[in-house]
């Protein structure tokens, strides 16, 4: 089948199989690595993008949903100039990632969550990122990385 | 620094005051510093090199088909129909050939072999038996529809207590792959000298490593030049590198294995698997293709090494005054299908046997400790191999003793804990304890957690009839960083004590190191740098390090037993100071100044008492690689070294946890109310990347001792086959943790000790010690639920 979407901005055209993830579409067919797969049934989170603004889990979803939708992966997270974006910066300085297999996902859970409640307390941070499974950090440095974030960006 | 710190110095670099001869001490340095991680700018930007990420021309991809029984005879395999619709089908009799051999020379130990790909039969539910290879994943795994295994069902074992009846491998009628008692002192004569006997039965749930992404390799074969090329997502490239060449009869130097950036490991990635070796040799019937092959969760469910299924029958005597007189345990481990490659059925029983006794002291110990094969995934090593559950058997013997002996359970561990003045100590089982610091770590424990507040707290509830609270403690030792004489227990035909390291100061005067560990998330990269730069002179961003690639490095066993930082690190100094000294003698020839008074700082050379540079690192580097005409006599060309570093024994590496826990009598769940862990690493070369892998240590032990658990059925089937059925915490269970430190370095070249495992030890025996104390009932099976807890509290 013949899509197009938006991916971090450009207009891209693909042609699918009807039964291939958007996952593996943005992996293999956009080279956009950046997207994870940890448990290819809807649990880990790690495979999480957002289309059309609201997180989704890539590897559930067909390439053919997405048709005619605005996704946003990892890779259009970082600035044009290479300048990382508050959230990136906070990972890194509180050091909310190990080997970084659920970092792109846990920044896009993270990235909305931010979006759609820029006040969110430990607690809600908690709460709202408890779709996304880390197995290395213990959550900490991630908790601290998103509650530094939403203090910076609200500065900006 | 992210993680409260129990001493209040947030992100306060470690004292090295009493940093051993050879550590470095330059202020400017960036050791002990919070310096940013190497890895994270690729890592968080999403350009990370995982082996799933890797797509090479040409490239076809693989799917096994697993076995649907837990154990049964392979009757009949028919691959007309796969050929027929144009799909690469192998089976077991491809490879019949090949086995896996985990090989010990431990007397009892009984050598069996685990198939490449099952022909005879399957000993296992996710067993591989065939493996279809196509132009992508999705048609791979069509293709194992036509693929048609006729199977005809034996009756399985799933529980090592139970005889069998059908043995897993006919060389072990009971199942039993092997069986050692560590004795020492005289356990009859204590018992009967003893004023109290406490005896307990505690099973322990299975479960596993589940690092976020699964195992992947992908595998090519260069016809021309006889040559293999398997990238992996191993913790171990040259131990793997070793076990294939030797498996296919390929000289070790045509093989080249590469891990590049590994999304956890745990242990779970410590092992060579039958699937990695039938890529590779799939892969030799296919040159010029490479094959692919990335696990999916519920296939890593199935098949990657299990652990933690054990019983312990343990029996302590005491004395009146609650010291510890004699330990009698009876150990049964586990093990799954098949020996795990290479570490054998050993790896945890052995384990459990030698540390079962913890930081304690102890004369009289007979502890017998046996594998026993079941019809289940093989179980192999997983971050804390085996004490997780010793740790809780331990402490349950404390826990249980001091009530029935009215001692406070703080106090009888005080009591018998080892302490500075025992060191040396050598444990019943003949290891030899250098630590001692295990009372210091409980005192900070006790002070963070606030240890008097949540008695008073306890008290008023009891009181008022709120909701119960209490509170456990667990110590534990450590063995981090074995060198050769300490990782001599399991008898493997190798021992893991060293590891090599390669500093090259480039032509422009960086720093490329080349080592043999590897990182699974733990910022190895970093650590190297961090302490190669400090040992040269150079600045922390002059300093790149490779690893990972064995055509690189000259050797490492690779991430387990808490042994990078210790001896890879101790590698890294080693060599950096070696490289070092020919950068100093090539500026004291060309800048005519004594050796001993010249000091490289931040890539420049300086004379004592000048307060301006003599020359820079990169000059020196240009002479030393491209002007030989200024290069003086005696001097010979380039400046690099490559040397092996082994600690010889081990670093233990004390640990205390505690935790205030309450109970909700409706439920019987559990909610920590805070939790504390207090350790030693010795000097922390980067304060954020230790207490990381505390806190991620006690978040899986928390796992282990609260959600998860692998089930299996009676005929073998694995019913917790998703992460639906088998629960991670997320961050909405884990909570916020403190963590402490001391800081006693360890007789080592820069002083550390391990400390990736050591947050593991503690959870299970904390909490079921905090349900004690709440409620008076014994945990005796883990996990902890809030079903289980109801049904103690509604008996």
């Amino acid at each position: 089948m013949d899509i197009s979407f938006s991916v971090n901005g450009e207009i891209t055209y693909l042609q699918v199989e009807p039964r291939r993830t958007l996952a593996d579409a943005l992996r293999e067919d956009c080279g956009l690595t950046g997207t994870h797969l940890g448990c290819e049934h809807g649990v880990c989170g790690a495979c999480t993008v957002l289309v059309d603004g609201e997180p989704a889990r890539a590897c559930l979803m067909f390439a053919v949903q997405a048709d005619g939708t605005s996704v946003t992966t990892i890779e259009g997270l970082e600035g044009t100039d290479g300048q990382l974006h508050p959230l990136q910066e906070a990972f890194v300085a509180h050091h909310g990632l190990q080997c970084g297999f659920c970092t792109p996902g846990m920044l896009m859970s993270a990235l909305h969550l931010l979006d759609t409640d820029p006040d969110a307390d430990r607690e809600t941070i908690r709460d709202e990122m408890s779709g996304n499974i880390c197995r290395c950090t213990g959550y900490q440095g991630i908790v601290d990385a998103i509650e530094a974030a939403s203090s910076a960006m609200k500065q900006h | 620094m992210s993680v409260d710190r129990a001493d209040g110095t947030a992100a306060a670099p470690q004292a090295t005051a009493a940093a051993p001869a050879g550590a470095t001490e330059d202020k400017s340095g960036s050791l002990g510093r919070n310096v940013r991680r190497k890895e994270d700018r690729r890592l968080i930007t999403g350009h990370g090199r995982y082996v799933t990420d890797i797509e090479l021309p040409r490239m076809r991809h693989v799917a096994f088909l697993r076995s649907p029984y837990g154990h049964a005879r392979i009757t009949g395999v028919d691959v007309t129909a796969a050929r027929d619709a144009g799909y690469r089908v192998f089976t077991g009799q491809d490879f019949s050939h090949v086995v896996l051999r985990a090989q010990s020379a431990l007397p009892s130990y009984v050598e069996t072999d685990q198939p490449v790909l099952a022909h005879e039969k399957v000993c296992f539910s996710g067993e591989p038996v065939a493996a279809v290879v196509a132009k992508d994943r999705y048609r791979a795994e069509d293709g194992l529809e036509f693929v048609d295994i006729d199977y005809e069902a034996l009756p399985a074992t799933v529980c090592a207590w139970q005889e069998p009846e059908v043995p897993v491998h006919p060389e072990a009628p009971d199942n039993v792959l092997l069986q050692r008692t560590f004795d020492a002192g005289s356990v009859t004569d204590a018992f009967t000298a003893a004023d109290l006997i406490v005896e307990r039965e505690l099973v322990t749930n299975r479960h596993a490593g589940n690092p976020m992404e699964c195992r992947a390799g992908v595998a090519l074969w260069d016809a021309a030049d006889g040559k293999l090329t398997f990238y992996n997502g191993t913790q171990v490239p040259h131990i793997v590198r070793n076990m294939i060449a030797e498996l296919m009869g390929v000289p070790e130097g045509k093989v080249r294995v590469v891990a590049p950036d590994v999304g956890g490991g745990f242990g779970v990635k410590a092992v060579l698997y039958p699937e990695d070796v039938a890529l590779c040799l799939m892969a030799r019937e296919m040159p010029g293709i490479p094959l692919k092959w990335v696990e999916d969760r519920a296939e890593h469910l199935l098949a990657a090494a299990h652990a933690r299924d054990h019983r312990y029958l343990i029996k302590a005597g005491f004395a009146s005054d609650g010291t510890l007189l004699a330990l009698e345990a009876d150990v049964t481990c586990n093990v799954g299908a098949y020996s795990v490659y290479p570490w054998t059925a050993g790896i945890e029983p052995l384990m459990a046997g030698g540390l079962l006794s913890g930081p304690y002291k102890l004369d009289n110990y007979r502890c017998t400790v046996r594998g026993v094969a079941t019809n289940t995934a093989p179980a192999g090593p997983y971050r804390g191999v085996a004490r997780p559950a010793s740790v809780f058997a331990m402490e349950a013997m404390f826990d249980d003793a001091a009530a029935r002996l009215g001692i406070d359970a703080i106090e009888i561990r005080r009591r018998n804990v080892i302490t500075p003045e025992d060191i040396p100590y050598k444990m019943p089982s003949r290891l030899v304890d250098d630590s001692g610091h295990y009372g210091e770590c409980l005192d900070k424990a006790l002070d963070a957690l606030d240890y008097p507040a949540f008695r008073t707290e306890q008290a008023r509830r009891r009181e008022a009839g709120d909701n119960p609270i209490g509170i456990g403690v667990a110590l534990y030792n450590e063995l981090t960083g074995l060198g050769r004489a300490a990782s001599a227990g399991p008898r493997m035909p190798f021992r893991t004590g060293h590891d090599a390291c390669t500093v090259r100061i480039n032509p422009d005067g960086r720093v490329t190191v080349i080592s043999g560990i590897t990182s699974q998330g733990q910022g190895s990269e970093t650590m190297i740098a961090q302490i190669v730069s400090d040992a040269i002179g150079v600045g922390y961003d002059d300093v790149d390090v490779r690893i990972g690639d064995t055509d690189e490095a000259l050797w490492g066993f690779g991430a387990f037993s808490s042994r990078q930082a210790v001896i890879g690190g101790g590698a890294a100094h080693n060599t950096a100071v070696a490289v070092k000294e020919k950068l100093v003698k090539l500026a004291a020839e060309l800048i005519e100044a004594a050796e001993a008074d010249l000091r490289v700082v931040d890539g420049e050379v300086y004379v004592v008492g000048e307060p301006k540079a003599q020359i820079s690192v990169a000059e020196l580097a240009r002479v030393a690689y491209l002007e030989s005409n200024r290069l003086p006599d005696g001097i010979d060309p380039g400046l690099d070294a490559t040397t092996f570093f082994d600690p010889i024994r081990g670093a233990f590496a004390a640990g205390a946890q505690a935790a205030a826990v309450e109970v909700d009598r409706t439920t019987g769940e559990l909610r920590i109310l805070k939790y504390v862990c207090v350790e030693d690493a010795g000097r922390a070369m980067h304060p954020q990347i230790v207490d990381g892998q505390i806190a991620g240590a006690i978040a899986q032990g928390l796992g282990g001792a609260l959600y998860e658990h692998l089930v299996y059925d009676d005929a073998g089937n694995l019913s917790t086959g998703t992460l639906l059925d088998y629960l991670m915490p997320t961050s909405a269970e884990v909570p916020d943790m403190v963590i402490g430190h001391v800081s006693h370095p360890a007789a080592n070249p820069i002083g550390v000790r391990g400390v990736g495992e050591g947050g593991t030890l503690g959870p299970n025996a904390v909490l079921a010690g905090a349900l004690r104390d709440a409620l008076g009932i014994d945990v005796n099976t883990l996990p902890i639920s809030p079903a289980s807890v109801w049904k103690e509290l509604h008996p």
